[in-house]
């Protein structure tokens, strides 16, 4: 699923019908019916909608703890949560972010430049 | 469809209840509603029981069923509806539907929950499964994370700062000092609120409601029958359910929820009326934030306004419009089932002039109950008569 390159690209769902874009964890499209969702990738840029820093985690990431989440809406329409890499400067609302890791629905973003 | 009145309302405090087994929750308050009522238990013709996680942390399910057994009920429909934390709410609405629809002439409404027995990490894993698992749960996102979020967006967009957000923590926190049921009242002060752990930037320890034990329970019977009752009857105006996106992407903006929206205005549409006719809310206070987000919703205060309200005592008892008397969620408690009950159970006990926090001459009264990641919403109007 990870592309090796620096630049990752993500993958997402999208109707062979009618076009729509939509993550994973589907097999109809919610705009048409249609059951041909196709494996699709789209660029991984996009600006952060919103972050916070969890500390008191679930216990599958509590060894990662504490963690950025960002909710990042992309320059393809979609919007995702995902995670901010540990070794990416901090967040802030409208960063640009870039993903560099997608393994299955973990995805992973790092900000280019503040707004 | 025929009108719908309260006349019954029971409640057990909420707080910390480990040994007591779920179901028997349930029946001590249903008991507690069916006595107040004075109605004899086999005018009872459903039971709707809300509750959440009672599978995965209690080993039970079919729980309607097992409590309407130990209340001796009739031979009748004994149903468990579930929508996270909306689910006491949504039992409700389809009591109310049942009378309404002429499907009975009583109903039994119980909603219930038992949180603390369990370790925290089994409870966050709980209620964790009312998050989208597929899209949402593998970023490590929790639920106070997602009114992190909400929280960054009002403090972003409206100015929205740590002291405004705390007026809603001190209010709640005393409010439920006032409140015999509630789980955990508190009098705070902002440096204490400032400094206590960290939780989901922004949020703090004190902006997150406690894990809770509790059960509340309603009597509804058809408005033309409410003679029956032995005391005083409360209307149902209205009450609505909605469904909002079930994920994050769905959401287009984080800081409000589409489900409350559209549930206040259809509320407000059934019953005829508009927000400032509202004398008390109880809200679902989840995290402070939350109080600030849906109090805007609603329709209660300007959009942006909502922490600014709460610090100039706007809301509360003795405000314009007085949110969370009872404590809330933050105070009060959320067990999680049994919330939206309790909610409702609030108040009745305001529009009977009843409450330990009374709202002076509290006419008409709302509830909101808010599940999941905004999934699902019931909003109800109820009102006393003149």
């Amino acid at each position: 699923m990870t592309s090796p390159s620096s630049n990752p690209s993500l993958p997402v769902l999208r109707c062979a019908r009618c076009g729509q874009l939509d993550l994973r964890g589907r097999t109809v499209c919610s705009a048409c019916l249609s059951d041909q969702l196709e494996a699709f990738e789209i660029q991984g840029q996009g600006r952060v909608a919103s972050y916070t820093t969890i500390r008191r985690a679930p216990t599958q990431f509590r060894d990662r703890a504490p963690y950025e989440v960002v909710v990042v809406d992309l320059d393809a329409g979609l919007r995702i949560t995902g995670r901010l890499d540990p070794d990416s400067q901090p967040a802030s609302m409208g960063a640009q972010v870039t993903l560099v890791s997608a393994s299955g629905a973990d995805t992973v973003f790092t900000v280019r430049a503040h707004p | 469809m025929r009108e719908v009145s309260i006349v019954g309302i029971g409640s057990t405090p909420f707080g910390r209840h480990p040994t007591i087994p779920i179901e028997q929750l349930g029946v001590q308050a249903a008991v507690q509603a069916l006595v107040d009522s004075g109605i004899d238990r086999s005018r009872i013709g459903a039971l709707y029981l809300g509750n959440f996680i009672s599978g995965p942390l209690n080993g039970k399910e079919v729980l309607a069923g097992i409590v309407a057994d130990q209340l001796g009920l009739q031979n009748i429909p004994c149903t468990k509806v579930e929508g996270a934390c909306a689910s006491g709410g949504i039992a409700f609405r389809h009591a109310w539907m049942a009378i309404a629809s002429g499907q009975c002439d009583a109903a039994l409404v119980v909603g219930v929950e038992t949180m603390t027995h369990a370790p925290t990490a089994q409870t966050t894993a709980a209620l964790n499964c009312a998050m989208d698992n597929e899209n949402d749960g593998p970023s490590g996102l929790t639920f106070p994370g997602l009114f992190g979020l909400a929280w960054r967006i009002h403090a972003d967009r409206y100015g929205t700062t740590r002291e405004q957000v705390s007026a809603v923590v001190r209010k709640n926190k005393a409010n439920g000092l006032l409140n015999p049921l509630a789980q955990m009242g508190a009098t705070l002060t902002d440096e204490q609120i400032a400094s206590s752990a960290s939780i989901c930037d922004p949020l703090q320890l004190y902006d997150c409601c406690p894990a809770s034990d509790g059960a509340a329970a309603l009597v509804l019977i058809a408005r033309d029958l409410s003679g029956e009752a032995a005391g005083v009857p409360i209307d149902v105006l209205a009450t609505v359910q909605t469904r909002g996106a079930s994920r994050i992407a769905g959401h287009p903006d984080l800081c409000s929820f589409d489900a409350t929206v559209s549930a206040a205005q259809r509320a407000y549409a059934m019953a005829g009326i508009g927000p400032r006719e509202i004398d008390v809310v109880e809200l679902h206070d989840c995290f402070s934030v939350a109080e600030i987000v849906d109090s805007e919703d609603l329709g209660l205060v300007p959009r942006g306004q909502g922490a600014i309200w709460a610090a100039e005592g706007r809301t509360a008892v003795g405000g314009e419009i007085p949110i969370n008397p009872s404590g809330g969620l933050l105070a009060k408690g959320h067990p999680v089932g049994a919330t939206g009950v309790g909610q409702l159970f609030e108040v009745v006990r305001q529009l009977r002039g009843s409450h330990p926090n009374q709202v002076g001459n509290a006419e008409i009264g709302m509830t909101h109950n808010l599940g999941g990641t905004g999934v699902a919403c019931t909003v109800s109007i109820l009102k006393r008569r003149a």
